[in-house]
């Protein structure tokens, strides 16, 4: 008998979980489920994953979801769709053996390489090509490192792959890595959408060890037989590449041009639009990403979201329970929800991990500014908030110098507190809206798929079909309270370079 | 009665207990120079100081004791004072031969210890983990320092029973406060970390939730809870994800025997090594590796 259920599959390959996501066809969620992987620091600069612990992750929770939600003999799986954290090197041998573990985004190694290319006259002409700025996090200088590090890995490596691929590679046997993952690497000519020659020679590879570009609508190759058997799916399902996280988060929170930008607040976060224009910034402050061709997401990425406002939670919440975090996260923000905007005249530069996106600062350290007798801690636990929107804000400032916003999408769990979407709204001035989609990624992937299957006509279609659930407004006059405090705010943040310098020279 | 010194070799009132070495009280008025040199044993060495402030040296770090604190000095590593001598205060000591795990048989005298083998096997688990040798503010190990004075020294009815009571609940004690210390109890992913970190160091051994929990410093049920929260998975399958994983980065090594593996990695047998992978894999291992070579 014939089924007649049909779904869509979407499998994101995150820093910290992989999350598979089912969808009927009109894009509503029917489950989903995550499995998490560590993250290793062998060293302070390092951040290294387990390929096998990814892909053995990923497949035992995509077989969980199929057998206990989707049943595929009763419903028809139509396709599966991949998207993936940006920035990740594994080197693979000629037998397609990874050598050691995956470095990720957050690797920061690299550092001497970076500065080697941005004193070198390459710097601007490689920037104006790949779109990537110039930091650690990305492929293009973790290839050189293992080139001056990593001597025996890097005469043994046969291929540079990101994460997805080896997956995908897993699944079916083929490499490829889609147009949004390859424009991440700071390898990629965006404009003409082949590997750059002088960025490959920066890295000291040629592009044969790297896999072939596609767009994001390839289908690549059927799930090997014993795959299939095990998952119970049949050489039917279609496998779509996909895109990688960032594009796809924009993508799934109803942003397509239209003067909007989606601000995405995790542990770190972004504030990016889609267009038809390279944003092309002279002091190198954006990444311009490939989405599909003619069609880029630009914006900044930020090291200071939820992640910092942990740690102050951690280390001055009031735990009642062992590990009870998020209760006392949500203690923390009701109190902050007391003070009033501004916290009183007190400032938090978050720069706790360094910054990259606007002031591409490794150096840059955290600051309470502005303490007086009277403060209290509530006031910081609003200042601590404050400052991580207020350094969203300094992002999406100069992305308006490029590009006119009229209105704010966001996602992710920092940003969709409440009191953060407020304030996020009274700091822009421009009205903010939550997604009905609880993972924009999932959603965005959701789209690529059912555009790719013809559901809708095309991504700006896609885009629209996404239903804005909550809104917030700007308050009347708040708006300029926070500008007076984000002028201050903006001025330490340049202005404290030196110092900042001097202070890691202790650390 | 405020310093004594018992030692098993000539104090009556160990004559019971084999696995007591050493047991003392001492209050500490003048400055010998090199009373206090660098010693390494066998057995286990509890230090527990009432007054005072002691700096000691164990294995090559630099720590400073306070009154409430205790020194655990395992077997095998180095204790000395940071001046060669024992500063002035007042302390307790103890010297214990730790219960063996394979050993229940109530008569023989590695068997005086209640704690059952399975988590004796935890005990010793996290009291070798790469821990801080000093725990701060233990004020109930003091009261078992004293009531142990009091039975060793009062010998009423049943106080052999209870002697070894009292060294069960100071052993209990001491793990739950060292895997407490390990992990600061607000940060779970950092604290998950470092236990993924000790499975795959010892993935071969048969490691239960139990004692996945006791090295975090929770109960069980909230252990698991939050693990599930957290990973999305039982304590036992994330267990079983990573063996796998393991396995499969050696089969992917031509060099390496399937059964080799099977043990290697913590499954029981190459035959639930075969079931668990292909039910996952839809491959035996050896399918698995013709495959991937």
């Amino acid at each position: 008998m014939p089924s007649t259920k049909k779904c869509i599959i979407t499998i994101e390959i995150g820093t910290n979980a992989v999350r598979v996501v089912a969808f009927d066809l009109s894009g509503k969620t029917i489950a989903s489920m995550k499995g998490s992987y560590p993250t290793f620091h062998s060293q302070p600069d390092f951040s290294e994953q387990d390929p096998e612990q990814i892909f053995i992750t990923l497949l035992y929770v995509l077989k969980n979801l199929l057998n206990e939600y989707i049943h595929p003999s009763r419903t028809q799986v139509l396709s599966i769709c991949f998207s993936a954290s940006m920035h990740s090197v594994l080197a693979i041998d000629k037998s397609g053996i990874p050598l050691g573990n995956a470095i990720t985004w957050a690797d920061n190694r690299a550092q001497k390489e970076v500065q080697q290319l941005k004193n070198s006259p390459a710097c601007n002409s490689i920037y104006t090509a790949t779109g990537t700025p110039m930091h650690p996090m990305s492929p293009l200088f973790k290839i050189a490192w293992l080139k001056n590090n990593d001597k025996e890995r890097f005469s043994n490596t046969s291929k540079f792959i990101q994460l997805k691929t080896y997956i995908i590679q897993q699944l079916t046997g083929e490499y490829l890595i889609d147009y949004s993952l390859a424009s991440a690497t700071g390898l990629l000519n965006i404009h003409t959408i082949e590997w750059e020659e002088e960025a490959l020679a920066y890295a000291g590879i040629n592009k044969g060890m790297l896999a072939d570009p596609v767009p994001i609508f390839t289908s690549c190759g059927k799930l090997k037989k014993a795959y299939q058997n095990s998952l119970g799916l049949t050489a039917a399902t279609q496998l779509i590449v996909g895109s990688s996280d960032g594009c796809l988060a924009t993508l799934g929170a109803g942003v397509w041009g239209g003067q909007k930008a989606t601000i995405t607040i995790e542990d770190s976060g972004a504030v990016r639009v889609i267009g038809q224009k390279v944003l092309n910034d002279k002091q190198q402050r954006f990444f311009n990403y490939l989405l599909t061709e003619n069609c880029y997401v630009s914006g900044g990425p930020t090291n200071s979201g939820g992640i910092i406002f942990e740690w102050f939670a951690k280390q001055f919440g009031d735990f009642k329970n062992p590990f009870d975090l998020e209760h006392t996260i949500e203690d923390l923000i009701s109190v902050a929800a007391k003070v009033e905007a501004g916290a009183d005249g007190l400032l938090f530069l978050p720069y706790l991990l360094g910054e990259r996106a606007p002031i591409w600062d490794a150096n840059a350290r955290g600051v309470f500014f502005g303490i007086n007798i009277k403060h209290e801690r509530n006031h910081f636990v609003r200042a601590v908030i404050e400052g991580i929107l207020f350094e969203i804000y300094s992002i999406g400032k100069i992305l308006e110098e490029h590009s006119t916003i009229k209105s704010l999408s966001i996602n992710g769990s920092f940003a969709s507190i409440p009191l953060c979407a407020q304030i996020i709204a009274d700091v822009f001035n421009k009205p903010v809206s939550i997604s009905q989609h609880n993972y924009s990624v999932g959603a965005g992937a959701y789209l690529l798929s059912a555009t790719e299957m013809g559901i809708f006509k095309d991504l700006d279609e896609a885009a629209r079909s996404i239903v804005l659930t909550e809104q917030y407004f700007p308050k009347k006059n708040i708006h300029g309270v926070y500008m007076k405090h984000f002028e201050i705010f903006e001025t330490l943040s340049t202005r404290l370079k030196p110092d900042f310098e001097n202070v890691v020279s202790l650390q | 009665m405020s310093q004594f010194l018992l030692r098993n070799d000539h104090s009556p009132e160990l004559e019971p207990f084999v696995h007591i070495l050493e047991f003392a009280q001492k209050k500490n008025n003048s400055i010998n120079l090199n009373s206090f040199t660098d010693a390494c044993s066998s057995y286990l060495r509890i230090y527990y100081i009432l007054e005072g402030k002691f700096d000691w040296v164990i294995n090559n770090k630099s720590y400073t004791l306070y009154p409430n604190d205790l020194g655990v000095i395992l077997p095998g590593q180095h204790l000395c004072a940071e001046k060669g001598y024992l500063d002035i205060g007042s302390l307790y000591w103890l010297h214990l031969q730790l219960p063996l795990p394979e050993k229940t048989n109530k008569q023989s005298p590695d068997g005086w210890s209640q704690i059952s083998s399975q988590e004796l096997v935890s005990v010793k688990k996290i009291l070798f983990l790469d821990s801080t040798p000093v725990l701060t503010r233990i004020p109930d190990a003091g009261s078992i320092f004293s009531s142990l004075r009091n039975e060793l020294f009062n010998q009423e009815i049943g106080y052999v029973t209870r002697v070894n009571q009292l060294l069960d609940e100071l052993l209990i004690l001491l793990t739950r406060k060292f895997s407490q210390q390990q992990n600061l109890q607000r940060d779970f992913p950092q604290t998950f970390l470092k236990l993924e970190e000790t499975l795959r160091k010892d993935l071969s051994h048969h490691w239960t939730v139990e004692e996945m929990a006791a090295l975090v410093g929770l109960g069980t049920t909230a252990f698991s809870d939050k693990v599930k929260k957290f990973t999305g998975f039982s304590p036992m399958n994330y267990l079983i994800n990573i063996r796998i994983s393991e396995a499969i980065r050696l089969l992917k090594k031509p060099s390496v025997q399937v059964t080799d593996i099977a043990l290697d990695t913590g499954f029981y047998s190459s035959q639930h090594f075969a079931t668990t992978f292909k039910k996952l894999t839809g491959l035996t291992p050896s399918q698995f590796r013709k495959n991937n070579i």
